[in-house]
This record gives structure tokens, C-alpha cells and sequence, in this order.
């Protein structure tokens, strides 16, 4: 292997199965990447200069070369794609965390490579995952108590009631439960896939559903419900039910069970606004949040000054003011982001995600089974919806509901569970590559 | 089954491309306003990497600049008290107001080629510059103006019917920009509030000015009031209310009701409307609507035209009852009137230039309003001219030009009547549009129409 190479790929389905070269290849562009931004924020003298940053960033892109060393070697035969494109994704949030406050900065340096290590488990541990399939009802039970446990010894942060402290760190167990919840759905859709397709049974001419279509149906909606009564986490309850009307469309194609789910969604939405204020008051600052600029619209307004500011080609990194805006470092990342890489940083970021979804649907496509293919489109939409409802929120195009931009915003727990997900996808496009 | 995968993968990604294209018009359709929000806290940073730019009056006298003083640098108002309100300030602790925050994505150069030429100089550590902007307002008129008003409350306009250019702007307590942060305390607490535009935002009683509005609302109509005479006993009675006139005017033709400001024939003529027909003049000549300058306006109000019995619509059409209005909704009625019923849209930035001398906005005139028939309007003009030759207003005469008014002294709640005036210069080809208010002065014809004479003489005299 010598002289230039090219990190586009015109034929990667003549590579062999067990080659990694595109993978290689881009993932040297995102260490070229991740190096310039820490390069830049190190020569910088108006924003805090540290040398850590640039020897964070280099451990980080060799961690992230590792992980492709060990596949190469393991012969492993997960997507080429996804590794990269997240290591492009994270290198901007690791870069825009270190310019906004290197202690969230050092943090996420040390959550990141925890979760590549969870990364290598899952492709190691649970490479054989359809074993998964068979223990649903064990860990839907341990979800559920996951998610319960925060309600009586939670702790309060950012309004919602979502966190456990550990003392040394914090865990949001909702975000791993989310994992949870669509190995779950996957292992149940494939099991009772025929008989919810079928449709309903007829009792004298009155079409009547029977309890094992409406039952799941009704438990998701409670679910979802009790996050967002008992924890206020407003964005996962969105995304548990969104990735859960996802996966039943995709498995069945009954767009009466989605209605009716929508319909069940509408009315607890409506039901919510009425009984609790910090609905109310979320609905109230995205129809007009100018009013309210000194308090309760604060943040957002900032977060739309932020976008403005930026223009298209942004401010440059570092040149901003993103510190105006609360919570900069974690759900409001994204409009850090826009202000200093401008509208074209901003897009790009959702075209790496695009690109991420759009691999995930390609190894929903191609899995082995049913269980397979619900997994990967599972995953897939729960990322996918979770970027979308973060950025539609803080871009004021859907009312703010407080979640993170998966792999940029800081956040231990999201970090690693969204490692684990990206493992998952991967052992699913190992299995379905074995034929080749 | 990967059918329906397909279809969900294309609603995800059809639903990301959404979010894209939302992100691009929030950048780039709303990028400036928001950039240029006055609460948007960077505008102050921006400050201070900045050159802002300068505000020149028409005839280029500096208005507003920056100057380096030491480390900082310092905005100036070389013209301090007399153009407060309409150039406003920029201040840290007490935020932007006035032009200085309507232009400030000009005089930031966040605008045009300024935004691409000031990222560079950023890159490269040089200092940035903001655009300039030039005014319609003469500083020289404006200055009379504030002098006039010196020691009352009150405000003055003068606008360029034709075009709508506006030349003067001036209220009256004012105070010094330059000094902000030592007087604000006072400003705030000071029960004559300094800080309120009261040309813009004042809310007062219009009184007899009104009556033109009256007049025009009349002649459209019922055509016959051109001709028609009224009898003027000295009062008139309305549901057992007695309306006390100033004299017994006897019998007078619409003209010479303008020329005496006949109470008794207004009201009747208020009456004779019905409240729909006049209250819809009141709009015709925008009284209800800001005319979108940028600064802050308060539009006119009055009582809801279904709940108006007939003693409220009497008073109403002599400009009383709860009738309330700004000294600029009042220079824009003389003005429609004088341009023939075609009321321009006002305006107070001439251009606007990049930091390099780019002519970024030039003001074109546009017609605003279509108010009323260039005949209706050479009747009220002819009552108009009367009254400035030998009726209330002859105070505002000035040598050598005929001067069209119609004074008003509106009774107020505050003490003695309101002093107005509003009128056009030269009557035949009017090019000036004046509006005078004094709070509590008195008379209209006494207090208030010569300030406007020595105004329109001394902008005739300038060559306006």
C-alpha cells in the first residue's frame, strides 16, 4: 500500500467481506479533523489554552484507530461506515466541549473512551445477540425498574427528575432503558409478528381488537406517560413512543395501530397541558417565547440569537458567544455549534446523522430475520428521532423538550448507551455480511 | 416487511431534510433580525470589536459617531438633546433605542458585503467597520424646533408631504445621550418623562385639528356638503347635552367652518356621518396604524365605532371625547391633505452605506395611503388657507408664502387645553407638512401656530 490514497470508496462491494481499508481510510479524515479543531482551540489565546485539549483529542483518535485495528484483526464484519461517521460526530462535540469548558471537555475525553471500550464489549460479548431475543420479559421487568428507581431516589436536573447520583458521577437510566426497550419490542413484534399483521377478529360484523394487540399497545403509552408525569423528561417519553410507533408500523404495516397510537399520543399530549404547568409553560415559549425573554424564554431566545449570529459560514471556533446560552454544553450544543461553524457546520452535522440513519436502515434491510431487522430499524429510528426532536427543539421548529444530541452533547450515560446501540447495529450488519 | 423499513427510513430522512431546510431559513431569512435583535447580548460584544458606523443628518452633519477614546471606544451625539429621542442611545447597562437600534445591522456591518469583509478582518486580527447611515432630518431644523419647545412638553413634525421624507422629529423634555449613565436615575423617575418620544408615543386629544378628518369624511360622504351652509346658533343640543360653541358663527359654508373652527357645524356633521362612516376616514388616513419607521409608535385609538352613542360621536368629530393621537399621525393628516389625498409612506433614513462607501439602501418614495379625492382636498385646503389669512391661525404666517393650518386646543384632564396646529407650506404646492403639539399651553392659535410660522419659514428659507 503506497502513494495517495482515497478515503471515498468507488467499489466497496468487491472488498472483501473482512476488509476494512474505506473504514481505515476515513477514519484517518476524522483524526485529521478532530486534531485541527483541538490544534486550533490550543493556538487560540481567547479561549482558555490548554495543552490537555490537543493530547485528548490524540489519545482519542487512537483509541478510536484501535478499535479499528482489533476488527481488522477479529476479522470482523460490522458496517465500515458507522465507525467513522460517529467519530466525526463526536470529535465535533469532544472539540465544541473542550472550547466551551474544559472540565466538561475532560469528562467527555474519559466517557468517550469508556464507551469505545463498551463498544468493543458489545461487538465482543454480543456479537451472537440473537440470545437477546430470548430473555425479553427479564429485561423488560429490569428496565422497568430502572426507570422507576429515579422517581423515589432521583435527583432533580434540568427540571427533569431523570438522574441517580452515584456520587462520582450521575447515571439517566432512561437512557439505557431505551436500549432496553427496543431489544424488547423487537424480541415481542417477531414473536407475535403474524398474528397482529392478521388484523382483528370479527364478532358479529363489530371488528374487535384482541388483548395482545391493544395490551402492548396501552403499555407503552403508560410507560411513556409515567416519564413524563413522574420524571418530566418530556423528550423521552417522545422518543420511547416515537421508536415504539416505528418499530410496529415496520413490523406490521397496519397504519391503524400508528393512528390509533398517534391518537393515544394526542389526547395524553392535550391531557398533559392541561394538568401540568411545566407542559404548559414548554407549549407557551415555543408559540411565542419574545414575552417571556427575561425568564422562561430565556434560553431558547438565546439559542435562536446564537443560530442568527452565526450566519453561514459561523463565526469560526472560538470567535462566538456561546456562553449566553444555558445549558450550552449539553441539550443546547447544537446552537454552539451553528454560531460558530455557521449554517453549513450545522447542516453538516444533520447530514452525518442522515448518513448514520441512512446506514442503519440499509443493515435493517439486510438482516437475517425478523428479530434482526426490527432491531436495526429500531435503533436506527431512536437515534434518528432523538436528533431530530433535540435540534427541531432548540431551533424553535418543535416545542424544547430537554434530551441530548446523541454523541455531541456532554453526558456520560447517553454517551455510552448510544455506544452500545452503535455496537448493536453493527454485530446485526456482522451477521447479515456472514453470507457473503 | 422491508417494504415498510423502507418507507419509515425515507420519513426519517425526509423528516432530517425538513429540519435542514427549517435551519437555513431560520440562518438565513432570520439570521440578520435575530443578529440585530436589541436583546441579543453579542450586539454589545460586536461594540466592542467594532468601528461602529456614523449617523449623518441630510445634509451630512454628524448626527452620531464613534470616537477612540483611550482603550474604549465612545459613542458621541454631537447634537445631544435636540435628536435623543430619534437617534436613541447604545448602552450596556440600559440597552439600544431609537435609530441607533433600528440601523444597528448596518452600523454593525452585519449586512451586505460588510458581513463577508468584516469576517475576514476578524481572521486576520484587523479592525472592523460598521456602515453609515444619512438621515432625512435637517439637524439645523431640528435644533430650532427643540428651542421652541424650550421650558414646555411637546413635540414637533415636519415631513415632506410629497415624499414622506421626515425633517424634523423633536420632543420636548429631552434629555443628553451623551451623558446617560450619570442622568438615568432621574430620567426614570422624572414624572415628565424625558424618555418618551412624545412626537411617536404621545396619546393625546386631538381637538379641532381633527375636524379636517371630519371635513374629508363629510365631503366623501354626502358630495352636496360642498356646497351646502350651515347655521350656527352657538351651541348645539345632542340627546339633552348641551355642546357650548366658541361664538355664534351664523350662517357659514363648509370652507368658513374650517377658517373659524366651528364647534356646532362639526359636531352635526359628526352626526349627519353616523359613527361607521367616520370612523372609517379615521383609518383611511392611517391614524390607527404605525407607518413603520422602525422607531417606536403608539397608533391612534378611539372609541369602538358600534359603541359610540351620539354625544361621544359629536365630540369625537371635533376631536374630544376619547379620541387619542400622536403629533405624527397629525403631520401625516396635513400632509395627505396637502398632497392632493395621496398620504406617503414616512421615512427617516435617506441611504445606507457599507463601511467602503457602497451604497447599500437608497429610500425610495412610495405612496402609502390612497386617503381621499384631490377635490375634496382643494376644499379643506381653500378652508385651511382662510384660516391662516384671517381665521385662528394667522399667528403661523409667513412672509412671502401662503401657509395652510387648523389649530386645535384640546381639553385634557392635565389643566389648560392642549395647544395644536398642523398645516402645509406653500398652500398651492405644498412641500412642508408641519405638526406642533404644547402640552397645556392654552390656545392652539396661540401657543402653537407660531411655532410652526417660524419653523416653515425658516425650512422655505433653507430651500425646502
Amino acid at each position: 500500500m503506497s502513494g495517495v490514497r482515497y478515503a471515498i470508496p468507488r467499489a466497496r462491494d468487491k472488498e472483501p467481506a473482512g476488509g476494512r481499508t474505506v473504514e481505515r481510510n476515513l477514519l484517518f479524515l476524522a483524526v485529521l479533523y478532530l486534531m485541527m479543531g483541538m490544534i486550533t482551540l490550543y493556538l487560540d489565546e481567547s479561549v482558555a489554552p490548554t495543552v490537555l485539549a490537543v493530547v485528548a483529542g490524540l489519545i482519542v483518535a487512537v483509541a478510536f484507530l484501535l478499535v479499528h485495528a482489533y476488527w481488522k484483526a477479529s476479522s470482523f464484519r460490522g458496517d465500515r461506515y458507522l465507525l467513522p461517521i460517529t467519530a466525526i460526530i463526536i470529535s465535533t462535540g469532544l472539540v465544541f466541549l473542550f472550547r466551551l469548558d474544559p472540565y466538561y471537555g475532560l469528562r467527555q475525553f474519559i466517557w468517550i473512551l469508556l464507551g469505545l471500550g463498551a463498544l468493543v464489549f458489545t461487538s465482543r460479548l454480543l456479537l451472537n445477540f440473537r440470545f437477546l431475543s430470548d430473555y425479553k420479559y427479564t429485561y423488560a421487568l429490569f428496565g422497568l425498574i430502572a426507570l422507576i428507581l429515579p422517581i423515589f431516589f432521583g435527583k432533580v436536573q434540568g427540571g427533569a427528575k431523570s438522574w441517580l447520583d452515584f456520587h462520582f458521577f450521575q447515571l439517566q437510566p432512561s437512557e439505557f432503558v431505551k436500549i432496553l426497550l427496543v431489544l424488547f419490542l423487537a424480541g415481542y413484534l417477531a414473536e407475535n409478528r403474524a398474528i397482529l399483521t392478521a388484523g382483528t377478529r370479527n364478532l358479529k360484523g363489530i371488528s374487535l381488537p384482541r388483548p395482545l394487540e391493544w395490551v402492548p399497545l396501552v403499555t407503552m403509552w403508560g410507560i411513556s406517560l409515567l416519564l413524563l408525569v413522574f420524571q418530566r423528561d418530556l423528550g423521552a417519553a417522545l422518543i420511547y413512543f416515537g421508536a415504539f410507533l416505528a418499530m410496529i408500523y415496520a413490523a406490521t404495516a397496519r397504519v391503524a395501530y400508528v393512528l390509533s397510537g398517534l391518537g393515544l399520543f394526542a389526547a395524553g399530549a392535550y391531557t398533559s397541558y392541561f394538568l401540568f404547568d411545566h407542559v404548559r409553560v414548554r407549549v407557551l415559549i415555543w408559540l411565542n417565547p419574545w414575552p417571556y425573554i427575561d425568564d422562561i424564554g430565556y434560553q431558547i431566545t438565546q439559542s435562536l440569537f446564537a443560530i442568527g449570529s452565526g450566519g453561514i459560514f459561523g463565526t469560526g471556533l472560538g470567535q462566538g458567544y456561546p456562553h449566553y446560552i444555558p445549558l450550552v454544553h449539553s441539550d443546547f450544543i447544537f446552537a454552539a455549534i451553528c454560531e460558530e461553524l455557521g449554517l453549513l457546520g450545522g447542516a453538516g452535522i444533520i447530514i452525518l446523522f442522515m448518513i448514520l440513519v441512512y446506514r442503519g436502515i440499509k443493515i435493517a434491510l439486510r438482516a437475517r430475520g425478523d428479530f434482526s431487522a426490527l432491531l436495526a430499524i429500531g435503533l436506527t429510528s431512536l437515534l434518528g428521532l432523538q436528533v431530530l426532536i433535540i435540534i427541531a427543539g432548540v431551533t424553535k421548529m418543535l416545542p424544547l423538550t430537554g434530551i441530548t444530541l446523541p454523541y455531541v452533547s456532554y453526558g456520560g450515560s447517553s454517551l455510552v448507551a448510544n455506544f452500545i446501540l452503535l455496537g448493536l447495529l453493527l454485530n446485526i450488519s456482522h451477521e447479515a455480511n456472514d453470507r457473503l | 416487511m422491508k417494504h415498510n423499513i423502507k418507507k419509515l427510513g425515507i420519513l426519517v430522512i425526509g423528516l432530517l431534510v425538513v429540519l435542514i431546510f427549517y435551519l437555513s431559513y431560520l440562518n438565513v431569512v432570520r439570521g440578520t433580525a435575530l443578529a440585530a435583535n436589541p436583546y441579543n447580548r453579542r450586539l454589545q460584544a460586536y461594540e466592542n470589536q467594532i468601528y461602529r458606523g456614523a449617523i449623518y443628518d441630510y445634509n451630512g452633519v454628524v448626527l452620531a459617531e464613534t470616537s477612540l477614546a483611550g482603550e474604549k471606544n465612545k459613542r458621541v451625539y454631537p447634537r445631544g438633546r435636540s435628536t435623543a429621542h430619534l437617534i436613541g442611545y447604545i448602552s450596556e447597562k440600559y440597552g439600544r433605542a431609537g435609530l441607533e437600534s433600528v440601523c444597528d445591522r448596518y452600523l454593525l456591518g452585519l449586512e451586505g458585503t460588510d458581513r463577508v469583509r468584516n469576517y475576514f478582518h476578524k481572521l486576520l486580527g484587523r479592525e472592523q467597520l460598521g456602515g453609515d447611515v444619512t438621515l432625512t432630518i435637517d439637524a439645523g431644523l431640528q435644533g430650532l424646533a427643540l428651542e421652541m419647545l424650550e421650558g414646555r412638553r411637546g413635540a414637533v413634525v415636519l415631513l415632506d408631504p410629497s415624499t414622506g421624507a421626515v425633517r424634523v422629529l423633536v420632543s420636548n423634555p429631552s434629555y443628553d445621550p451623551n451623558k446617560l449613565a450619570e442622568i438615568w436615575p432621574q430620567l426614570t423617575q422624572d414624572k415628565d418623562t424625558p424618555l418618551i418620544n412624545r412626537a411617536t408615543q404621545g396619546a393625546y386629544p386631538p381637538g379641532s385639528i381633527f375636524k379636517i378628518v371630519t371635513a374629508a369624511a363629510a365631503l366623501t360622504v354626502h358630495p352636496a356638503t360642498a356646497t351646502a351652509t350651515f347655521d350656527c346658533p352657538g351651541f348645539l343640543e345632542v340627546d339633552g347635552y348641551r355642546l357650548d360653541d366658541t361664538a355664534a358663527h351664523g350662517r357659514i359654508d363648509i370652507k368658513k367652518a374650517i377658517a373659524v373652527s366651528c364647534n356646532t357645524t362639526f359636531a352635526q356633521l359628526g352626526l349627519n356621518l353616523g359613527a361607521q362612516d367616520f370612523a372609517r376616514m379615521v383609518k383611511a388616513f392611517g391614524i390607527d396604524q404605525d407607518p413603520g419607521m422602525g422607531i417606536p409608535v403608539r397608533p391612534g385609538t378611539m372609541a369602538s365605532p358600534k359603541e359610540m352613542i351620539p354625544t361621544e360621536l359629536a365630540s369625537s368629530a371635533i376631536g374630544q371625547g376619547e379620541v387619542l393621537v400622536s403629533p405624527l399621525h397629525m403631520a401625516l393628516t396635513a400632509a395627505a391633505i396637502a398632497n392632493n389625498g395621496d398620504l406617503m409612506r414616512p421615512y427617516l433614513v435617506q441611504t445606507v452605506e457599507d463601511s467602503h462607501g457602497r451604497v447599500l439602501q437608497q429610500a425610495g418614495c412610495r405612496q402609502w395611503l390612497k386617503v381621499t379625492t384631490p377635490q375634496i382636498c382643494g376644499i379643506i385646503k381653500d378652508g385651511m388657507t382662510e384660516a391662516v389669512r384671517s381665521g385662528t391661525a394667522t399667528a403661523a404666517r409667513v412672509a412671502n408664502v401662503q401657509v395652510a393650518g387648523k389649530t386645535g386646543s384640546a381639553q385634557n384632564p392635565h389643566g389648560q387645553t392642549h395647544a395644536w396646529f398642523i398645516g402645509f407650506a406653500p398652500a398651492e404646492e405644498p412641500r412642508l407638512a408641519v405638526a406642533v403639539l404644547v402640552e397645556n399651553a392654552g390656545a392652539g392659535g396661540v401657543a402653537a401656530a407660531p411655532i410652526a410660522g417660524r419653523l416653515l419659514a425658516a425650512a422655505v428659507n433653507k430651500g425646502y
